[in-house]
């Protein structure tokens, strides 16, 4: 079954909210300090199963060693949000496969 | 028929409905098939304001239409910007959809609006529709009669 970051996000309680509330670009700053990694991606691909919404290039912060995403979550009247979240390893891989400027830091 | 869709935003601003309804019977006029995608309390403003359908008819979730949205799906984007989040969604449309696209930005602080222009302008090349406007929807509106007036020519 595919990963749902809408239905793992009201189910679970493993996940971690990094900053709530913010604008895109104090978003896309605080992943781009917390991953150890950070690929890059389209507005309006698909990471864990939902679209990313942001300005581009979205960063999506990866964690080979922990096995976790850390990605921006959009909504209309909440600003965005930065989420980190444990994965599968084949979710990074989905990840690596749809980043347009993959960068090492 | 060509198909346009309007984004909506958050529903803080007490111009955006009116506006919304507006711009959706101009485009029926002009000759297109409407859509608004909204957040389900801008749907319920919309649902009040026009409870019998004349100028919307079609209304569809807008994470429904961004999950299944694909490029030229629609003719004609008009999206309402009014927060830093209108801003993100509405170049999310824009590059996903890859079609003529309009967005309607208003803001009563002058630099918030400033910052959401410059953000769309590095980032699409929408016609941008701009005014200073939060209660009053004026402005933005003699600006939209402008902008859609070369769709109707």
């Amino acid at each position: 079954m595919s990963f749902c970051l809408e239905l793992h996000l009201q189910q679970s309680e493993d996940y971690e909210i990094l900053i709530s509330k913010a604008g895109f670009k104090e978003a896309k700053k605080v992943i781009e300090n917390h991953s150890p990694r950070i690929l890059y991606v389209k507005p309006g691909a698909k990471v864990l199963g939902a679209r990313i919404i942001g300005i581009p290039p979205i960063p999506i912060g990866i964690d080979e060693t922990q096995s976790r995403i850390t990605l921006p979550y959009t909504k209309p009247c909440h600003g965005t949000a930065v989420v980190d979240l444990p994965v599968e390893k084949e979710e990074i891989d989905k990840v690596k496969a749809i980043a347009v400027n993959p960068m090492k830091k | 028929m060509k198909k346009a869709l309007i984004l909506l935003g958050c529903p803080e601003s007490p111009s955006q409905t009116p506006l919304a309804l507006y711009t959706a019977h101009k485009l029926t006029k002009i000759g297109f098939e409407v859509t608004v995608a909204s957040t389900p309390s801008a749907s319920k403003l919309l649902e009040v304001s026009d409870s019998e359908e004349f100028y919307v008819n079609k209304k569809i979730d807008l994470e429904l239409c961004l999950e299944d949205l694909e490029e030229k799906e629609y003719d004609l984007l008009v999206g309402f910007v009014h927060k830093d989040a209108a801003v993100s969604y509405f170049v999310t449309f824009y590059h996903i959809l890859n079609t003529k696209s309009i967005a309607i930005v208003f803001e009563k602080d002058s630099d918030l609006l400033e910052k959401f222009l410059n953000d769309l302008k590095e980032n699409t090349d929408a016609t941008l529709i701009s005014a200073r406007a939060y209660h009053n929807p004026t402005p933005i509106r003699v600006k939209i009669d402008k902008a859609f007036k070369v769709l109707e020519d």
